[in-house]
């Protein structure tokens, strides 16, 4: 039936000579790379604290006790004579950590169910939608507490306790943004040619769900990160020596230190505010910017 | 069942898909059902267009859909070459999907935005490998340039071209897998007219290249005119009249085709205007009238259309098919 | 000049954007004469919805707008400030293509026209109910003093049209715009709407625009049809001349792309090549030279201006068709079998 190619039925659009280039219009902006420096910055530290010149965090009467942010110390000491800064650095391998891995996690799992309910519909929609309504109605924080008391407070329960949390609300927005584009004729054509649904998932939908799911994850890290500093404040954050920000803050929290001593607490909440911030304005720049395009006109 | 009647069916060998007493029924809200499409039967001859036409609503748009199997079906059988595409489902309903493949009306949606044109118009390939022998990476080269774009724009997305353009991915996308059917749901109705006629004039084109049938759906009577050689005219989900082009058009005989025909804005000269003045409101799907489905706002209904509905009987020699009881007389011309 | 009921000159209109400053109307001049229905024809991107919104005053602040609007005498851009609120929808009125636009959905049909009278002409809640009442059956809708009492949701899309048609009328508007106003709804259904808007006209003298893609709505309901291209007015003449005489080389091409129902099945149709031209930063040349079997040199030049019988057949081409002129640059372009463009062309069925 082919035959010979045969020449072109139309005249093609002439107006396509030039070219039609959008994406170097839209800018990322300045205050993302300062947001994004800064996110580089505190991770490069974290990961780097064994390494770097400065003091070991858990030292007790590394310096005089709570000697003022002006002191001998970069930033003064801590109640027990701590560093703070050293402290602080430290603090961000677990807050960043937890943060990260809660929300790799919620992402995975929320993600994967939210786009199995929006795109299968029916039976499976309404089991995972009863378990993720279960799952939200449930208070948060007796779940962290549930889960952390059932099991031990390691760095890992704590990063899955985040994540937990963080299922339900992620599956929703994955299950909205499925169904936004399941039922789109493109999704319709990839069934007729006779891709399974697995291809559809991944070749169609995914690209689709997952560009707004990647800003989410920069958001909902900086939840998780505020979320660890308020277990912290339960008790329920990592146990023993290891240092979050969360329980830097616990531990500058008392009364005596908050009045005479504040930068004890506030360095460590300096750096979660800032990170925070950082996260939510890189993740709804890069949401913007990603925001295709569909028609020409 | 009250069916629409088998009598346009044909016996011919040369026919290639035929649809016998289809039903389709959605449900909305509190265990009640749109009755979409309620016991049609048609066929379509291997190499012909047939279009469809009918106003928003008529369930032209579930025939075709209910053919890929893009909706479930309550009854009836969807042949093809001896497979009912119907009863099919799972492996084996994918292994037959190359031969039937269709052209959606909105050419923006129907293009996923975030993959480039050549993924997209390769997407069955890639699905079904080269097992078919035509099927390879010159064919989609070739289709593009069948269907007017550049290959050399294959690495662009689908928002750096126009509607038009968009259609003509779509059909390229459609041919190849080297279909037989190809299903075009309004393919047209979304674009500006100064480029309706190209899209039109591929489809005419790809069919005679390729061999194709074609299963054409339209609101728009001049449109499906002049593609189709056998039309069938719907109505809240039965057929009205099923005739040759030519001849449904010069003679309509159902007050329904006549009143379509009287209401466009240059109405076909076969008709008086004032048959266009069709009283009422279209009635719901979810409670059809009883009897004949237009008797509601037809000027020549009477008591039996109320009662009966009226089975699809043969007009005069021709191939000429009517569901009515009080047919409008025409002078044979 | 007293009949001249609005005049447009020089429209320019601009939407700056982030790919570019978008070029949405560019020069256009029209005059509308008390009582006549204009149909302003064209495609998408040609600016005839947003000359429309233009005259109503509903465009973004964002846009910028040139150029003088009179209506009745009154310079339409420079209408006083305490004057406003009761300019736009009591003399001149907008119906849109999505009755939804104009309908409050939590509203019941009757309040929304009540409140258009309340508002706009200060009678009392009686009064304004009995009116509207009145205006539902006068645009046809059936049991209208049911029809006050129901949501919009709960109506058909060409009843909910019927009403929007309805509250534009309360104030007894002397010019009314319809833009689009049956794309959405079935051809029965726009028969009647259609039947319904002319009958509304002859019996008040409204003056009225019809803004239609389909040339073949304008051709019958309009005295007058304007078409626009890539922002500007191409042709404008008398609904009977402009489709049997056509002078601009896109009307013409128009009317022959569109397939017709007294053609015979599989009439090859003859399409327009290329796509619509590009509202941003347009080439200082005709916007349909690309695709136009008539281009020649200096079409590429200049932007062609208006000429022609003023009044009466008015046309933006240096090679009109259906003229000597015409006539030669397309037989040259036949000879050469292209335009100055590159456009391949060739003799198609039916051409002269």
């Amino acid at each position: 039936m082919t035959g010979s190619v045969p020449s072109t039925t139309v005249v093609d659009d002439i107006a396509d000579d030039h070219e039609v280039d959008d994406t170097s219009i839209k800018r990322l902006g300045f205050g993302f790379w300062i947001a994004i420096s800064w996110i580089g910055l505190i991770s490069i530290a974290a990961l780097l604290a064994p390494l770097l010149p400065i003091a070991d965090p858990n030292e007790i009467a590394n310096g005089a006790p709570r000697d003022g942010i002006l002191g001998d110390n970069f930033m003064g000491t801590d109640a027990l004579g701590r560093d703070v800064f050293a402290r602080t650095i430290w603090g961000a391998r677990i807050s960043l950590g937890v943060g990260f891995l809660g929300i790799l996690l919620g992402v995975v799992v929320g993600g994967a169910l939210g786009i199995a309910a929006g795109y299968f519909k029916g039976l499976a929609d309404q089991v995972i939608s009863f378990l993720v309504f279960s799952l939200l109605s449930f208070p948060s924080l007796v779940l962290a507490l549930l889960i952390t008391a059932s099991l031990n407070r390691s760095f890992l329960t704590v990063a899955m306790t985040l994540g937990i949390v963080g299922i339900a609300p992620i599956s929703r927005l994955a299950r909205a943004t499925t169904i936004q584009f399941a039922d789109r004729e493109f999704v319709q054509a990839a069934r007729v040619i006779g891709a399974k649904s697995r291809r559809i998932i991944i070749k169609e939908l995914l690209p689709n769900v997952l560009v707004p799911m990647g800003a989410l994850t920069l958001l909902g890290m900086g939840i998780s990160i505020v979320a660890e500093g308020s277990l912290a404040f339960l008790g329920l954050s990592v146990e023993g020596e290891a240092i979050s920000w969360g329980k830097s803050i616990v531990d500058g929290s008392q009364t005596r230190d908050l009045n005479q001593n504040s930068h004890v607490a506030f360095v460590p909440i300096f750096a979660m505010f800032l990170t925070v911030m950082a996260l939510n304005f890189a993740g709804d720049r890069i949401r913007e910017y990603t925001d295709v395009r569909e028609t020409a006109f | 069942m009250a069916g629409t009647g088998h009598a346009p069916l044909r016996d011919d060998h040369n026919v290639l898909l035929t649809v016998r007493d289809l039903e389709v029924e959605f449900p909305v809200g509190r265990n009640e059902v749109v009755h979409a499409v309620s016991g049609i039967s048609f066929d379509v001859a291997e190499g012909e267009t047939l279009g469809i036409v009918g106003e928003s609503g008529c369930g032209k748009s579930t025939v075709a859909k209910s053919i890929v199997r893009l909706n479930d079906i309550k009854s009836g059988s969807i042949d093809y070459q001896g497979n009912d595409l119907a009863q099919m489902g799972g492996e084996t309903l994918r292994q037959i999907r190359p031969d039937v493949q269709m052209i959606f009306q909105d050419p923006i949606s129907s293009l996923n935005p975030r993959r480039k044109i050549r993924d997209v118009i390769s997407e069955g390939i890639a699905v079904w490998g080269n097992t078919k022998g035509s099927w390879s990476q010159e064919r989609i080269e070739e289709l593009m340039v069948a269907v007017g774009i550049d290959p050399k724009f294959g690495e662009r997305r689908p928002h750096q071209f126009s509607g038009g353009q968009c259609q003509r991915i779509g059909i390229a996308r459609a041919l190849a897998l080297d279909p037989k059917v190809l299903i075009c749901d309004e393919p047209v109705s979304a674009l500006d007219v100064s480029v309706q006629a190209q899209v039109l004039n591929i489809l005419e084109d790809m069919k005679a290249r390729y061999g194709l049938t074609l299963l054409f759906i339209s609101h728009d009577l001049s449109v499906v005119k002049n593609v189709s050689d056998r039309i069938i005219v719907m109505y809240l989900g039965k057929f009205c009249e099923i005739g040759n082009a030519d001849e449904l058009y010069e003679r309509p005989r159902h007050p329904y085709t006549r009143a379509l025909l009287a209401s466009i804005p240059e109405p076909a000269p076969t008709v008086d205007v004032s048959e266009g003045d069709i009283e009422g409101e279209l009635p719901s799907p979810i409670h059809p009238p009883v009897g004949c489905r237009f008797n509601t706002r037809c000027q020549h209904a009477t008591d039996i259309c109320f009662t009966e509905e009226p089975v699809m009987q043969q007009v005069g020699d021709r191939d000429h098919y009517l569901a009515c009881h009080h047919p409008v007389e025409v002078s044979v011309g | 000049m007293s009949d001249l009921q609005l005049t447009v000159e020089d429209l320019y209109v601009r939407f700056p954007t982030s790919r570019g400053t978008v070029e949405a109307v560019n020069g256009v001049t029209f005059t509308l004469e008390k009582g006549q229905m204009l149909g302003i024809v064209g495609e998408s991107g040609s600016g005839k919805s947003v000359t429309a919104k233009t005259l109503m005053n509903l465009l973004p602040r964002t846009a910028e707008v040139d150029g003088n609007i009179t209506f009745e005498g009154e310079d339409v851009r420079a209408v006083a400030k305490e004057r406003r609120k009761h300019f736009w929808g009591v003399k001149m009125t907008m119906v849109f293509q999505d009755p939804m636009t104009s309908l409050n959905p939590v509203k019941r049909c009757g309040e929304q026209i009540t409140e258009t009278l309340r508002y706009h002409l200060g009678d009392t809640n009686a009064t304004a109910k009995n009116k509207a009442v009145d205006l539902l059956e006068q645009v046809g809708v059936p049991e209208p003093s049911k029809r006050v009492d129901q949501y919009p949701h709960e109506l058909s899309g060409g009843l909910r049209q019927r009403v929007v048609i309805a509250m534009a009328l309360a104030c007894e508007p002397s010019l009314l715009i319809a833009d689009e106003p049956t794309t959405a709804v079935d051809v029965t259904v726009q028969k009647r709407l259609l039947d319904l808007l002319d009958g509304l006209r002859r019996d008040r003298g409204m003056s009225m625009i019809l803004i239609t893609h389909d040339l073949g709505v304008a051709r019958g309901r309009c005295d007058d049809v304007a078409v626009m291209y890539g922002g500007r007015l191409v042709e404008r003449a008398p609904t009977e001349t402009l489709f049997a005489d056509s002078r601009h080389p896109y009307t013409e091409a128009l009317l022959r792309t569109i397939p017709r129902i007294d053609q015979p099945i599989h009439t090859r149709l003859e399409p327009i090549a290329g796509r619509p031209p590009e509202l941003i930063d347009p080439a200082e040349e005709c916007a349909f030279a690309l695709r136009c079997r008539y281009a020649q040199p200096d079409c590429l030049e200049a932007i062609p201006p208006v000429g022609g019988v003023k009044g009466q057949h008015e046309f933006a081409c240096f090679h009109p068709a259906n003229t000597a002129r015409g006539r030669q640059a397309l037989d040259a372009n036949l000879a050469a079998g292209q335009t100055v463009t590159g456009l391949q062309i060739q003799a198609a069925a039916g051409m002269n």
